[in-house]
């Protein structure tokens, strides 16, 4: 047993040694750093890019749940709409729209998913064309018997491009993350103005 | 000594070899790709299923179209264009749903899905011996109208099967950017 605890030190060492190495050198190379980063605030009067999109917030207000670009809404039911100039700035149509904007929890209930309507003629989640910039509204539904929210929470996720994708060897875009957080005054009835031209 | 350099030179040519062709074979996305029948306006293009050939190109500042009883104006930030093409199947029925332009700096426009109510756009089924016309419309940036190329195949993932490339030559530009000849409505309810 003792001729064997010299051995059993300089394993017990070179393990220690080598976790540290380990630890130091993912220390070093970043590791640990990108965890606790804060979010990025968005201003609201400007121009955000996700990767695939480009977006020009315009206005957000609460309605009755009728005319609204004929969305499909439950009668009488209320809803948060934002309003946004989008542009698609791939090389293809796209409708990878749905997941670019996420509403906070606290205005609306996280397992609805909003309504995305073309403005111009009410179509619903239609493709849109490179370099052909078009206003959307997000229509999420309110709970029912909830105050309308003085401001919308949004945080905007971001895609990134892969020329290959591991599974088909397909460019596409992937990886979605946190762009940063957009706030923006909440206004009543569909006659609220845009925050910029 | 003499033996362990040679398989260390052994190793790295193997390295450079198959570097080299990583480099230069074609990626499995190209090799699984549709395959093209190329041809211009007018000519009849034959892929394994069907049969293609694009009679006319109309562009249109806005659209008119019938939805459910009622008259439709489609409006657009671009340009409207309205192909027709006639399909006739080969072999067997079949259909063609899926159709994009692709201008001269390479971007795609997939056809418009604002139109869905309306008659005579793809999908269209085509039998043996009964050809039959269908529209195309797409909503394009007025710079992407010349010189484009129409890419129609049966179904989106046309992987190892016929896509008719059809190019449309080049069109002249109007004072108001918008291409030579642009009407302003283009009514969709008239027969093709």
């Amino acid at each position: 047993m003792f001729e064997n605890a010299g051995s059993r030190l300089k394993a017990w060492l070179v393990a220690g040694i080598g976790t540290a190495a380990a630890l130091a050198l993912a220390g070093v190379l970043g590791a640990f750093g990108a965890k606790h980063e804060p979010m990025q605030l968005l201003a609201p009067t400007g121009r955000i890019e996700t990767g695939q999109w480009l977006l020009r917030p315009l206005r957000a207000y609460t309605a009755e749940g009728e005319n609204l670009y004929s969305a499909p809404l439950k009668p009488g039911a209320k809803a948060l709409v934002f309003e946004v100039e989008m542009t698609n700035r791939t090389a293809k149509s796209s409708k990878d729209y749905f997941d670019i904007l996420q509403a906070s929890q606290a205005t609306v209930d996280p397992s609805s998913k909003p309504f995305i309507v073309l403005t111009r003629d009410s179509t619903l989640s239609p493709e849109l064309h490179p370099g052909m910039p078009e206003r959307m509204a997000y229509i999420w539904e309110l709970p029912g018997g909830s105050a309308p929210p003085a401001s919308l929470d949004l945080r905007v996720i971001g895609k990134t491009y892969k020329q290959r994708d591991n599974l088909y060897g397909l460019p596409g875009w992937f990886n979605p993350a946190p762009v940063g957080t957009l706030t923006l005054p909440v206004g009543a009835g569909s006659d609220t103005a845009n925050i910029q031209p | 000594m003499m033996r362990k350099t040679a398989n260390i030179v052994l190793l790295l040519v193997a390295v450079a070899f198959c570097y080299g062709l990583q480099l230069s074979k074609p990626h499995y996305g190209d090799l699984i790709g549709p395959i093209p029948t190329r041809g211009r306006t007018g000519e009849t293009i034959v892929g394994r299923n069907f049969e293609a050939r694009a009679e006319k190109v109309v562009f249109a500042r806005n659209l008119k179209a019938d939805r459910y009883g009622e008259t439709k104006i489609l409006t657009t930030g671009g340009v409207w264009a309205v192909v027709t093409v006639e399909f006739a199947a080969r072999a067997q029925s079949t259909s063609v749903a899926v159709a994009s332009w692709r201008g001269p700096t390479g971007l795609a426009y997939d056809q418009t899905e604002r139109m869905s109510f309306a008659d005579g756009l793809l999908p269209v089924t085509i039998d043996p011996g009964l050809p039959k016309k269908a529209r195309l419309v797409f909503e394009l940036r007025p710079d992407e109208v010349s010189n484009a190329i129409l890419l129609i195949s049966e179904k989106l993932m046309s992987a190892l099967d016929s896509q008719a490339e059809i190019s449309l030559g080049p069109v002249a530009t109007a004072s108001d950017s918008l291409p030579a000849g642009t009407v302003d409505t283009l009514d969709l309810t008239q027969p093709m």
